[in-house]
């Protein structure tokens, strides 16, 4: 059998809209976000879905779950269709078992640590990697949620500097050049590994490898030189 | 404090859940050794979630909203293991290995080195541990392919640097190594293989044919 992530590849059907962005340089990149086309999202929306986690977790609210729900689900379903095989039918199933986890696992989650979008991405991509795995027939001990390591018991200014860092990272993702958009969204909304990127898109893997790195520099993640 | 970590690239690939399982399982179980990787590990799932916002949305049934509105009051799963200790050993290798080393069958391969398989389902990559005899040598080496090393135990050095736990090696296959397990105590690493090892000095070289890659 093929490793894992071989199976993820399969159609392309969603671009993320910051892939359509059309600045190719940070001088630009200005004229687009005032042209509120691309408006780069306001962290006040963050807070608004991060609070209706906290409500969901604190009273199981059921109508702060209902507007998380119609926010997300759409979102939920466009990544769950995003370059892979899974059918409609599937893709409902996913966001069925993304939004009861959401539901279950809402008294975990810490606004301090982080975005609503962060959140629920890291269990819809662990959901997603359960169900290929599954669907494929692919028969292993660890689940994808076994991988994961949560950030916990970090100082305080740990915290304050990694949420300016998710901040940053969030307005800066309009700016991306569309090249580079691109290329993060094959690894992140299509879960392919950079050789499968680069087979797809036609590119050697060295340049793949380069924009991606480019793209993590203009959203400042934070990162050892190598 | 590890001074030795997974490549950026390494990191974004498991970040974004496109690392096959069992090298997964190795970046893993190095994150929980180290808070400067969780820390870019944190900081690479905003790129995840930044991205997952700006998806152009696919209308979902009003159905389905009440599908799972129904389903809210169903009992959770016993436990959901992501919570994963920090530090001590982590615990995706407790689960492999049923909470310790001591009950693991140990295969001999040479007087200093003996491995144990274990099994994430991947059969594309050997998920093993490597135990080292304290100061004890592993015959020279190269690999057919790549390779990453987890130190669990003790450590070892190679000639370049020495490793201690939590230390992420990636060695491809054209590096050769020979290395020594510091003295001490004997070192225990977890090893991610996708093609065997190939001995290279003479004293080895017979054992080649006996090192079938076990990826299970």
């Amino acid at each position: 059998m093929v490793a894992a992530s071989c199976m993820l590849t399969g159609r392309i059907s969603q671009v993320p809209r910051c892939g359509m962005v059309e600045n190719k340089n940070d001088g630009e990149a200005d004229s687009g976000r005032s042209s509120g086309k691309w408006a780069v999202p306001t962290g006040r929306r963050t807070d608004e879905w991060s609070e209706c986690l906290v409500l969901i977790g604190k009273s199981n609210d059921r109508a702060a779950f209902t507007r998380f729900f119609r926010h997300f689900a759409p979102l939920i379903k466009a990544f769950a269709l995003a370059g892979s095989s899974l059918s409609a039918a599937h893709a409902d199933e996913l966001v069925q078992e993304v939004m009861l986890k959401v539901w279950q696992k809402a008294s975990g989650f810490n606004p301090e640590k982080a975005a609503a979008s962060t959140w629920i991405y890291t269990i819809a991509r662990n959901c997603r990697t359960d169900m290929f795995r599954r669907l494929q027939k692919f028969d292993t001990p660890l689940a994808a949620d076994d991988l994961n390591i949560e950030l916990e018991g970090e100082e305080p200014f740990t915290v304050l500097h990694t949420r300016r860092g998710s901040d940053r990272i969030k307005d800066l993702m309009g700016q991306l050049p569309p090249d580079q958009a691109q290329i993060l969204a094959k690894v992140y909304m299509e879960g392919k590994s950079h050789s499968e990127a680069a087979a797809e898109l036609d590119l050697p893997l060295g340049t793949v490898k380069s924009r991606v790195r480019l793209a993590i520099q203009k959203l400042q993640v934070q990162m050892d030189r190598q | 404090m590890t001074k030795h970590h997974p490549s950026n690239d390494f990191l974004m690939e498991h970040a974004a859940g496109s690392l096959p399982v069992a090298q997964a399982a190795c970046v893993s179980a190095h994150l929980s050794y180290c808070e400067r990787c969780r820390r870019t590990d944190g900081q690479l799932q905003t790129v995840g979630g930044a991205m997952l916002e700006r998806l152009d949305p696919v209308s979902v049934s009003e159905s389905l909203l009440d599908t799972v509105l129904a389903r809210l009051e169903d009992p959770a799963p016993l436990a959901y293991a992501g919570q994963t200790e920090v530090s001590a050993l982590p615990g995706l290798l407790q689960r492999l290995t049923n909470k310790d080393f001591s009950q693991l069958v140990w295969k001999r391969v040479t007087r200093a080195l003996s491995i144990s398989y274990l099994s994430t389902g991947d059969t594309s990559h050997e998920f093993a541990l490597l135990r080292i005899a304290a100061g004890g040598r592993i015959p020279e080496h190269t690999h057919g392919g790549n390779e990453m090393t987890l130190v669990l135990e003790g450590g070892f050095s190679d000639g370049r640097d020495s490793y201690h736990p939590g230390d992420f090696i990636y060695r491809s296959s054209e590096d050769t190594h020979a290395p020594v397990a510091l003295d001490g105590e004997d070192c225990i690493c977890l090893t991610v293989l996708d093609a065997p090892l190939k001995f290279t000095g003479w004293q080895h070289r017979w054992l080649n044919p006996f090192l079938k890659l076990r990826a299970s």
